[in-house]
């Protein structure tokens, strides 16, 4: 397994260009050297790009502007950042939420969206904040939005060639407020059993605004529109509430893993939603 | 003083420096590195192990198998375990061959291209299976296994039964009241950091054997046995340990390296990957016990009858022994007219389970005490008066006739958690609990051996084969106690790593022993090198042996303190004249008085030195989640007495971690006899936001035996700790908690019941 | 097979060049070719943090990052809190003084994650220590006592 590194984007890129699927783009290393010791991956060669400084600014919005994130910006970076905490404040609490002080140094956002594990934390806060991500190789950039990035479990759209490079989402708006509630086991390092994400604006008592994503429940992390749909211009009683998590639960394949059951999963749903609309209420 | 203070571990420097050096960290010019293979099934025939390929590669030196080894089954009990699994597998992650090579990594790559040809069969995965009338035996040759000389009630798949036969009468009939509850409990992983290791070297037929091992004398045994040589062809030196807990007080990886060093003439090194580890380790056993109790009126147990079933894996390792761990945990410290106590150790096809701090203790107080929750709900009484109303007396027999002694400890331990954690203000609120817990536990009391020598600088040197896996009870409490013995400070006491060709036996870390066994015999060892001291400085000085003080590393005459000498003359004058000052002590618990006839099989006759304990928990669950916080955790000790507070403290605060991740986090779930977790991350140990500040209250009632009288610490504060938990969840949610570990959907299920029943 | 090349860093104050396999994780290089033995290697899976180095003032599972990453950075470990001949550290002597070390396996990659943590936050209240120490898992000790040493250290260090 060759170690390659590269010192700039464009050097990135040409080499994605050359070897393709052959070369296993390594940033933290916090999921990829620990697959590679496992056997789970063999990659020819690993292409070193945490020197990319220029991949590690993070913007966050200016007024009329989405917030900008480079896709090296490690957890640790953007759980301590101060403006991000309160124009992301759901992304900035899970990434101090992704394994504990270690994981976050070196683990990067870029990282934990494209290692696209059902499990990701990172991945319901983007969902709610309309992400996109810009994928850039030699031919050019794209961007495409990170709901349809997430293909399915460990399978996102990345091409062989590509690179993702930035992410950038909706900042909250005034009169929205965002969660993250994400249950493991312990107080800390667990992969999440069940992660919730729920931006909600409300205007005068009623839901102007409702986005929820869910963790864990299925292959991929998604954004479940019935839920929403169940909020929105609501005055969040019970009964929406429950509307609201009888979609998540329609919307989830949730399995039996060594962490929990599915049944436990689902069982835990409606209340973990209060608590992150709850959440979302009294940030607003 | 030194004895009572909080004196600094003569090995924490090195520690902290990260110069101290663990087992696998010790090396040898010219080693080797060897790997196992190891079955990845649960059962299987072995068809073929081909290792011609292997044993090709460049870089290998050797490779065996059953093939090329003695196929004796040994043990430390029952010999039931082979080398290598020869014609079955009977476990996930037995041992079925082994590489030496250059590099561990040529040897990985080695052991990958052995040709292994198995016919699975379908696992026996649990004590249930294995107990069907028809099941297949995990060892169809088991009846004709011998033993190292013990003898028990086995047969087929039950490796130990121990049954006490009493004559419970009409009790059942008669009661009040019949309780009955089935409980069970996990397997728990020691899940100790640093791996098992061994680097042997062989030279003109002597193994000398390097280890990372609490008990280096069972190591050379074991070997002698294994090996089929004299023990005294076996030397086994001991290095600092990262973590024990039981684990390692049998061999490991020592006899393969023993016999590929034999066969390459090169030393090899052997270290167990972190899964492996996980894999194989000797675990604590699960369990399911019943228990069902004819209870009066009034609340008094008139008759108990208990059904205990463990898991012993596929070897027997120690269950014989822990066969009788039942018969002191129940009939001891809460009076129960008669008891009847069946404990059976059967054979499945997942990794033999062994020791691990408490070994049964902490399943089979877990039971009693819920219990004795039950019970108390049930004739609506409450749950600490009843334990109190309960309480046995001096003189009370044990259920192997030893009268309980010292009970009153037991109460005053009650007294002290409600002195800090008052009953009724405990565990008020929605979804919050206390739980109770109290146990009587043992002092392990098997021999030990110390030498002490004055060294010339006036230092004292204790020479023994006590291990220190990181309680502290050699690099503090042996010190201190030599210290205090000799007047002089302990930074000048200068205790040996273990070498079982210079110190005399000793029986490791385990049972909470050394501080009171070891102890003592480094404090007698201690009082004569005194003695000696006195008798050459009475020469020098010209004074009467009475007149003398030895204090501060030096002798004076009493009230003439400008009229001294020092230790270190006194050393230089007696090695001169070829006389120099040592001693050496042996000590082993004498046994409490008991009935041999009690139980036939009891490997574990008496319960020595006991110690008295009480502790109690308060927590919360989250009634969307299920997850359970605790929000206090309070341990009252009886220690005899505190040689090193501070020490102890770390014990106990240790001992309820391990307890709370054995109630709550910790999952080893047994699937058709394979392991579901298999790392660190799915495994759960309890991390620092997770485990609160115990509080703990130390009671010093004394120990006539003791050093200074000090009883065993160390094991104990894990034991009642599942008990306290469980008893504290069912009182939060309003229902019965019956099984361990109380994962949240145990919570929840736990919740739904206490809301509709 | 793999192949070598020159890393250049520095360990605990001093400038290396390393003649090492990119690939390896730097836990290895740093036992085997440097021999630091101080970090530990324990889960090999970046769950335990026995193997928490320092890697431009932050903790890092030395496992799992590999040798190639430490280029033009500085790697501190255990053995560069204090020199051979220097007294031990003022973090240290407090584990020393209140009892947090016990078998000692857990304890380098303690002191370099709590390291991190004073250097960013020299009062830390115990609940943001025992946040910090998330990804540092101790069997022994419980963490009660370490985290009274590191409040110890922070008030001798005022």
């Amino acid at each position: 397994m060759q170690f390659v590194q590269v010192r700039s984007r464009a050097e990135a890129l040409a080499a994605l260009a050359e070897w393709g699927d052959d070369a296993q783009v390594l940033a933290g290393g916090t999921d990829i050297m620990l697959q590679c010791r496992r056997g789970q991956v063999a990659p020819g060669r690993l292409l070193h790009i945490e020197p990319l400084d220029e991949l590690r600014r993070v913007e966050p919005a200016q007024p009329g502007a989405r917030t900008s994130i480079g896709s090296l910006a490690t957890h640790r970076q953007l759980s301590t950042h101060d403006s991000l905490r309160t124009c992301q404040p759901a992304l900035a609490a899970a990434s101090g939420m992704v394994g504990g002080w270690q994981t976050q140094s070196v683990g990067t956002l870029g990282g934990n969206i494209a290692n696209a594990s059902p499990a990701a934390d990172c991945v319901a806060p983007l969902l709610v904040a309309e992400a996109q991500v810009t994928l850039a190789s030699h031919d050019g950039e794209r961007h495409m939005d990170l709901r349809d990035f997430m293909v399915g479990r460990r399978q996102t759209a990345l091409q062989p060639h590509e690179l993702i490079t930035a992410i950038d989402m909706e900042p909250l708006p005034a009169g929205v407020g965002e969660s993250y509630v994400k249950v493991g086991r312990r107080g800390a390092m667990d992969v999440a059993i069940v992660g919730i994400a729920a931006r909600i604006g409300i205007d005068e008592g009623t839901v102007s605004l409702a986005r929820v994503a869910m963790c864990s429940m299925g292959p991929v992390p998604l954004r479940v529109p019935g839920a929403e749909a169940a909020l929105l211009e609501s005055t969040l009683q019970a009964e929406d509430l429950d509307a609201a998590a009888e979609a998540l639960v329609a919307a989830a394949d949730p399995i039996d893993d060594a962490r929990a059951s599915a049944r436990y999963r689902i069982r835990i749903v409606r209340g973990l939603l209060e608590r992150a609309v709850d959440q979302c209420r009294m940030a607003s | 003083m030194t004895v009572g203070s909080s004196a600094t571990r003569s090995d924490g420097e090195a520690k902290l420096r990260g110069d101290a050096r663990f087992g696998v960290e010790i090396e040898a010019p010219g080693m080797l590195h060897a790997r196992l293979l190891r079955a990845s099934v649960a059962a299987a025939q072995i068809q073929s192990v081909d290792t011609s390929r292997a044993r090709a590669m460049a870089g290998v030196a050797d490779v065996i198998t059953g093939a090329d080894v003695a196929n004796d089954r040994t043990g430390v009990l029952l010999n039931d375990i082979p080398l290598f699994a020869h014609d079955y597998v009977s476990y996930e992650g037995e041992p079925i061959a082994a590489v030496v090579a250059d590099t561990a990594e040529i040897a990985d790559r080695a052991v990958a291209a052995i040709d292994l040809q198995l016919s699975e069969q379908p696992p026996i995965a649990t004590p249930a299976q294995a107990l069907s009338p028809d099941a297949r035996l995990v060892h169809p040759g088991c009846d004709t296994f011998t033993t190292t000389g013990a003898e028990w009630v086995r047969s087929g798949n039950v490796v130990a039964e121990v049954a006490n036969t009493v004559d419970l009468g009409d009790a059942f009939e008669r009661a009040h009241l019949v309780v009955e509850d089935t409980y069970s409990t996990p397997r728990q992983y020691q899940a100790y950091l640093e791996p098992k290791m061994a680097l042997v070297s062989y030279e003109a037929g002597r193994y000398t054997v390097q280890v990372s091992h609490q008990f280096p004398f069972r190591v050379r045994d074991r070997l002698s046995q294994i090996l089929e040589v004299p023990k005294s062809a076996v030397r086994v030196i001991g290095h600092h340990i990262g973590g024990g807990f039981g684990a390692k007080l049998d061999i490991g990886l020592e006899a393969y390296a023993c016999i590929l060093a034999r066969r390459t003439g090169r030393p090899v090194k052997m270290v167990n990957t972190a899964a492996e580890e996980m894999l194989a380790a000797p675990c604590r056993a699960n369990a399911t016990i019943t228990l069902r109790s004819a209870i009066a009126a009034d609340g008094q147990i008139l008759a108990q009858d208990v059904d205990v079933v463990f898991d012993s894996g596929a070897y027997a390792n120690n269950g014989p022994a822990l066969s009788s761990i039942p018969m002191f945990v129940y009939g001891s410290i809460y009076r129960a007219t008669a008891v009847r106590v069946r404990t059976r150790c059967v054979y499945t096809n997942t990794a033999p389970t062994g020791a691990f701090r408490g070994v049964n203790g902490p399943y089979l107080v877990f039971a009693l005490e819920r219990h004795m929750d039950h019970i108390a709900d049930e004739l609506g009484l409450d749950r600490r008066q009843y334990r109190l109303d309960s309480l046995a007396n001096d003189g009370d027999p044990m259920l192997n006739s030893q009268p309980m002694a010292g009970t009153a400890i037991l109460r005053e331990a009650f007294d002290e958690v409600e002195r800090i954690a008052p009953w009724a203000e405990c565990g008020s609120g929605q979804l919050r609990g206390v739980g109770l817990a109290a146990t009587v536990w043992l002092t392990n009391p098997m021999p030990a051996h110390a030498t002490v020598k004055l060294n010339e600088d006036g230092s004292l040197g204790v020479i023994t084969a006590a291990t220190d896996s990181g309680s502290g009870a050699v690099t503090t409490g042996v010190r201190q106690i030599a210290a205090e013995a000799l007047g002089v400070d302990v930074e000048q006491v200068i205790v040996t790593m273990p070498d079982t060709d210079m110190a005399g036996y000793d029986a490791g870390s385990q049972g909470s022993r050394t501080t009171h066994v070891v102890g003592r015999a480094v404090h007698d060892a201690t009082a004569e090198v005194r003695q000696g001291v006195v008798e050459r400085a009475a020469q020098l000085l010209e004074a009467s042996e009475d007149d003398l003080v030895v204090k501060n590393g030096q002798v004076h005459v009493a009230g003439v303190p400008a009229t001294a000498v020092s230790l270190a003359q006194i050393a230089n004058t007696a090695t001169t004249a070829g006389q120099s000052i040592s001693a050496t002590a042996s000590y082993a618990t004498p046994s409490p008085p008991y009935d041999p006839a009690c139980a036939p099989g009891m490997l574990f006759a008496a319960w020595p030195t006991p110690t008295y304990h009480a502790h109690l928990a308060e927590v919360s669950v989250d009634p969307v989640t299920g997850q359970v916080t605790v929000d206090r955790y309070v341990v009252a000790q009886d220690v005899g007495r505190a040689i090193n507070p501070d020490a102890i403290r770390g014990q106990i605060q240790g001992g309820v971690a391990q307890g709370l991740g054995y109630a709550l986090w910790e999952r080893l779930d047994i699937d058709e006899g394979r392991y579901r977790q298999r790392s660190f991350e799915t495994h759960g140990l309890p991390l620092a936001c997770d485990v609160p500040a115990v509080e703990s209250v130390l009671l010093e009632p004394g120990e006539e035996a003791g050093p200074y009288g000090a009883k065993g610490v160390a094991e104990p504060p894990i034991v009642p700790v599942g008990a306290a938990i469980a008893n504290a969840v069912a009182d939060a949610v309003g229902a019965p908690i019956d099984q361990l570990p109380i994962t949240p959907e145990v919570v929840l299920d736990a919740l739904e019941r206490g809301r509709n029943g | 097979m793999e192949v070598e090349v020159t890393v250049r860093c520095t360990v605990n104050g001093a400038a290396r060049e390393l003649e090492v396999n990119p690939s390896a994780p730097l836990l290895n290089t740093l036992r085997e070719d440097l021999y630091l033995t101080g970090t530990k290697v324990g889960c090999e899976e970046g769950e335990c943090g026995a193997c928490t180095v320092l890697i431009d003032g932050q903790p890092v599972d030395s496992c799992i990052y590999p040798t190639g990453a430490v280029e033009g950075r500085e790697v501190r470990t255990v053995e560069g809190l204090s020199g051979p001949d220097a007294p031990l550290g003022l973090l240290q002597q407090a584990f020393l003084d209140n009892g947090a070390v016990q078998c000692g396996f857990c304890t380098p990659g303690l002191l370099m994650t709590l390291t991190a943590l004073l250097e960013v936050d020299p009062q830390p209240a115990p609940d943001v220590i025992r946040r910090a120490l998330d990804g540092n898992i101790c069997r022994c000790t419980g963490y009660q006592q370490v985290i009274e040493a590191v409040v110890a250290a922070a008030g001798s260090a005022r």
